[in-house]
């Protein structure tokens, strides 16, 4: 019974489409089954003869368990696949804007995830050392992709950590080249269908958004930042600064103002874990990148005790490394906030996903000139909306509330950046 | 409860008698307590051996220490342990004398100087022996009296607590009570020298043997040798011939190695009807008997209420009294990695209590 | 997480002597705490073999007769089931004995007095009498001793409740641990060893400095490899580990038990938990040894933190015979720890 959806437990058959003694060639219809979500149409991955019919119509079985079986391969049963294998951090990555407490998509859903089944696809099970099993189970790992150093074929810690080394997101692997629906396309409703086998990197990025919006209660906080005194101030700044030399952007700002309001909330700097707030003592402010068709954040260390030029320079350093993939894991780890500025392609406001297990993440929309109402007449402001998604375990309306009032504070009055 | 030692007056030896009584009453009570199985494991019944056992504890001084193997019911009592504290102690009661943590063989109170109540054959002599030492090194006017059976001498640890006790010179009586078997076998089958007296030569050591089941014998003897042992740290070995009515042990007939025609001729030379018709003699009255026997059978009576309504030892203090107060702390770091229980039964079970 | 007062055994190193502390042999050690001891306190005493006119005879005792009587320093008939008994005894009544056992081998001979008697008397009796006995006695091997002398039962004694047993590895602890031992209130065991008795290494005299009783030490700290040892033990391992990190860049960590029982689980745990690999050593025999246990333990402390099986390593399991090459290929030589420790790190060719 072959895993037909993320979340698909069990199976029932409809419809054999092929009659035993048949031919079947890879791709071809096999059967029709109906899962959690719809009903499917299975393609054969093994070519032979259907020599015999294993689960009858209406049969209901558990992924894995055979169903039929072709020629003399192992059956049209696939065993229980393996979870996504995902390495390192995961980016934030933009979703539309849905203020109140937005409504799951038609999209993964965070079921199994972070179990790491140790069983080859010949049923074998895997020889990993109790650590080494429970590092592949936290960084999700999937054991069956490592070969063991150690004796009789062991998988190790080391061979762990080198794994989560190797696959660096920028090198995203290429496409999964195994006959389980690879090119094969059929014609549907929606006219030709072209699948994607998902990078690593992309895979990451689908569970962790997906655990997040599972696990993490968002709520929202809109605000509209003043940005006429940074956009004036950056302009002096720009004037002043010599030739080459890096001015800090205004996601610059963005990023110390953050920092500074987060070394003043500590929870906003935290994570709920395990039942527990975890506060750090040091702000790490990711910045997310777009990079390779997928987005990464790497982190600017201690944002707060840097000034904004160091800011800016390491902003742009480690998002050159991203971009030309030399960006290393521990660049891309240690966050405790998440900074996410889709400006530069004019959306004015959306609402970010929480890079989990941090406790808020700010979505930053461009600055437009806008006109406001000051004292009872009309006045033309640089105004930049922003929104905080926040944790609701470990941040609550009130604190979050002033968490994001200070960041617009110190945005509004851009010499406290300097600071 | 000690007298003096030469011819008490009667009413001394009328107390002594009391006690014998006591001692009968209380090992019958035993006996019907073990067989409904209030009482567990092992129990080791003096009856017959009464006047062995008053008699020597009579001689002691009230600060001698006492020392004896697993038949100590008798001694316990005679030493002025109350028959409450013996009883719940053979019930397994919180109130036995070692609050239900020995039972039956493991008698003892420290206030009286009577430090067990040792289940392994001969095992006390060393014990009782290092005893002796320590009088010897605080100069204490005080002495041991270290009790065993017949089937102990046989035992390594007798020759070398007695060879330690000679040639040091510790203030030591070995009391032996020679019943004629040690559990199933008779002592004729079990020592090559079967006077077991003698072997107190083998150390230079002073060794009588007396009529176990004439207490005044026994008092006149065992009160020499405490003296001398205690004046002039001269050990002694004190064989006490007397018989044992019952079996080994409750669980025991007796009937394996002995005959019945044996045993009821024996109980013919009951000690306390020798010490009934010694005391006739010197006038005491029926009615005087009948008030002791009164008293020990009330006595007796008490003692199993008093057990029967003891509550058990707290389930939640099963390590308690296993190390000295305080020691909880040395422990708290073997903590992981416990066998399943380990933790709830001993670490949190009052060790270090 | 080393501990207080600890040293590493190098004697060809004569560190300087700082106020306070000495250096000095591991004997000199137990018989700096037995004299410490004894002028503190007048019912400490020493009961044994040899220990008095003979000066002990692995010379432990030494001066102590001259120092302090034949009353307080006895020489025993050749009886040990008899005067440990006697230690027990006079334990009961409040002494604090020191009974001396020339070597482990023959304390097996009281094993009924240390194990039915002494390590019973707290429970059996509720609590109502103590035996502040301390029995010391060497264990160990070597200098074709053959079978009957040669051998370390520490766990035979660890094994048993109610019983506390101590294992100092280096002479700071030999005193630390043996005034520990004789302050204590419960039966103490004190396995010494061999040819730990002329290591020398730097003791802080002060006469109230006690090594506590169920604190582990750490005299090496590393990243690789947990080796978990006590008495002679550690001083092989701590020769192998320097050894094996200026050959191989090897990184080894290691865990002196110092005590058996109770035995600092705790300390062994959060080293295995860094390094995730683990092998334990003894002197003694490891089935059913003191290593089994510290496997037993770690394997449920530490399992999701193991990288590798823990191994074990002891004296091969056959008694010690007397031809020179069979005795070296049986102990637990230093040759055989560093192919161990190699072996432990998948590194064995």
């Amino acid at each position: 019974m072959p895993r037909l959806s993320d979340s698909m437990e069990e199976g029932t058959i409809l419809t054999w489409l092929k009659q035993v003694g048949e031919e079947v060639a890879i791709g071809d219809e096999l059967v029709e089954i109906e899962t959690d979500k719809a009903n499917m149409a299975y393609e054969a991955d093994v070519a032979g003869t259907l020599t015999e019919i294993l689960a009858q119509e209406g049969d209901t079985l558990a992924i894995g368990e055979p169903i039929a079986v072709v020629g003399d391969a192992n059956g049209a049963g696939a065993p229980a696949p393996e979870e996504a294998p995902a390495i390192a951090e995961a980016p934030a990555a933009p979703e539309t804007p849905a203020p109140a407490e937005p409504r799951p998509a038609d999209g993964p859903k965070s079921g199994d995830i972070g179990t790491v089944s140790a069983h080859r696809a010949d049923g074998a099970r895997v020889k990993a050392s109790p650590v080494a099993r429970r590092l592949a189970k936290e960084r999700g790992i999937d054991l069956t992709t490592l070969t063991g150093s150690g004796p009789g074929g062991r998988i190790v810690k080391k061979d762990v950590k080198n794994a989560a080394q190797d696959a660096s997101p920028a090198a995203a692997a290429p496409p999964a080249a195994d006959a389980a629906g690879g090119a094969a396309s059929a014609e549907t409703a929606k006219g030709e269908t072209t699948v994607e086998e998902l990078s690593k990197l992309q895979e990451v990025i689908a569970r962790r958004m997906a655990e997040s919006k599972a696990t993490a209660p968002h709520f929202y906080l809109e605000a509209t930042v003043d940005m006429s005194a940074a956009v004036e101030g950056r302009a002096r700044l720009k004037a002043a600064t010599p030739e080459g030399q890096v001015v800090p952007s205004f996601n610059d700002m963005v990023v110390k103002a953050c920092a500074l309001a987060l070394k003043e909330f500590p929870r906003a700097n935290g994570a709920y874990r395990d039942g527990r707030f975890e506060l750090y003592s040091r702000v790490n402010v990711g910045v997310a990148v777009a990079a390779q068709d997928a987005l990464v954040v790497p982190t600017v260390f201690d944002a707060d005790k840097k000034g904004l030029s160091q800011i800016a320079e390491d902003a742009r350093a480690v998002a050159a490394k991203v971009r030309d993939g030399s960006v290393t894991p521990p660049e891309l780890s240690g966050g405790t906030f998440t900074v996410s500025n889709l400006g530069m392609y004019g959306i004015r406001n959306f609402g970010a996903v929480i890079n989990p297990p941090q406790a808020a993440i700010l979505a930053v929309g461009a600055i437009e000139e806008r006109p406001v109402a000051r004292d009872g007449s009309l006045a033309i402001a640089q105004l930049m909306d922003v929104t905080l998604a926040c944790d609701h375990r470990i941040l609550y309306g009130a604190d979050a509330a002033e968490f994001l009032a200070r960041i617009r504070a110190l945005l509004e009055e851009p010499l406290s950046l300097a600071l | 409860m000690s007298t003096t030692l030469t011819a008490a007056p009667p009413t001394g030896l009328l107390d002594l008698y009391g006690e014998m009584v006591l001692i009968r009453r209380f090992e019958e009570a035993a006996e019907r307590q073990y067989k409904a199985a209030r009482i567990g494991g092992y129990c080791h019944l003096s009856s017959g051996q009464e006047a062995a056992t008053v008699g020597t504890v009579a001689a002691m001084e009230p600060d001698d220490l006492l020392v004896t193997g697993y038949r100590c019911h008798g001694f316990a009592l005679a030493r002025g342990v109350s028959p409450e504290a013996v009883m719940a102690e053979l019930f397994g009661r919180r109130d036995g004398c070692a609050h239900g943590r020995g039972g039956s063989m493991h008698l003892l109170d420290v206030s009286r100087g009577y430090y067990g109540g040792w289940g392994i054959v001969g095992g006390q002599l060393p014990i009782a022996t290092g005893m002796a030492l320590s009088l010897v090194r605080r100069g204490a006017p005080q002495a041991v009296l270290c009790e065993l059976g017949d089937g102990a001498v046989n035992m390594g640890a007798w020759h070398e607590s007695l060879n330690l006790a000679a040639v040091w010179n510790l203030p030591v009586v070995f009391l032996v009570i020679n019943n004629q078997y040690g559990m199933g076998t008779s002592v004729e089958r079990a020592s090559a020298e079967p006077d077991l007296f003698k072997r107190a030569g083998a150390y230079r050591m002073t060794g009588e043997r007396v009529d176990g089941d004439d207490l005044e014998a026994v008092i006149e003897s065992a009160g020499r040798l405490l003296t001398a042992a205690r004046e002039e740290r001269k050990p002694a070995v004190l064989e006490a011939v007397t018989y044992r009515h019952r079996g080994h042990s409750v669980a025991d007939a007796g009937l394996a190695y002995r005959t019945k025609e044996e045993i009821e001729e024996r109980k013919l030379a009951d000690p306390i009807e020798r010490t009934k018709a010694l005391l006739r003699e010197r006038g005491v009255n029926d009615e005087q008997f009948a008030a002791a026997d009164a008293e020990a059978e009330a006595a007796v009576e008490r003692s199993i209420a008093f057990a029967e309504s003891d509550p058990a030892p707290d389930v939640d203090r099963l390590a308690a009294g296993m190390y000295a107060p305080g020691s909880g702390g040395q422990f708290e770091r073997m903590v992981p990695g416990s066998p399943l229980g380990e933790r709830e039964l001993v670490f949190s079970g009052g060790l270090g209590e | 997480m080393s501990a207080a007062t600890e040293a590493k055994a190098d004697p060809s190193v004569a560190a300087p002597a700082s106020a306070g502390t000495e250096l000095m042999t591991y004997r000199e050690a137990l018989r700096l705490a037995m004299r410490q001891e004894m002028q503190r306190d007048p019912s400490v005493f020493v009961m044994g073999e040899e220990v008095g006119v003979f000066d002990g005879s692995y010379k432990v005792t030494a001066g102590l007769l001259d120092e302090f009587g034949p009353d307080r320093v006895r020489d025993t008939p050749i009886s040990e089931e008899g005067f440990v008994g006697a230690g027990v005894g006079a334990a009961m009544l409040g002494e604090r004995p020191i009974v001396e056992i020339m070597t482990l081998n023959f304390l097996l001979v009281a094993m009924d007095q240390v194990v039915n008697h002494a390590a019973k008397i707290g429970a059996m009796f509720g609590g109502e009498v103590r035996c502040p006995l301390v029995i010391r006695t060497p264990n160990g091997a070597g200098n074709q001793l053959t079978a009957q002398h040669s051998q370390s039962f520490d766990a035979w004694f660890a094994g048993t409740p109610g019983l506390k047993v101590v294992s100092p590895a280096s002479p700071a602890d030999a005193k630390g641990l043996l005034k520990a031992a004789i302050r204590d209130d419960d039966p103490v065991l004190v396995i010494e060893n061999l040819p730990i008795y002329k290591e020398k290494g730097e003791v802080d005299v002060d006469p109230e400095l006690v090594t506590p009783i169920g604190l582990a030490a750490v005299p090496r700290e590393g990243s690789d490899l947990t080796l978990v040892t006590h008495s002679f033990a550690t001083v092989r391992a701590l020769k192998v580990a320097d050894q094996l990190e200026a050959e191989k860049g090897v990184s080894v960590e290691v865990v002196d038990l110092r005590s058996l029982r109770p035995l600092d689980v705790e300390t062994v745990a959060t080293s295995v938990a860094k390094t995730n690999r683990a092998l334990c050593i003894e002197e003694g025999w490891p089935t059913y040894g003191v290593t089994a246990e510290l496997a037993a333990r770690i394997q449920l402390a530490c399992f999701d933190d193991l990288d590798a099986p823990v191994e074990r390593l002891g004296m091969a399991e056959v008694p010690l015979p007397y031809a020179k090459e069979l005795e070296l290929a049986a102990m637990p030589t230093e040759e055989r720890i560093a192919g161990a420790i190699l072996r432990t790190l998948d590194l064995a060719p």
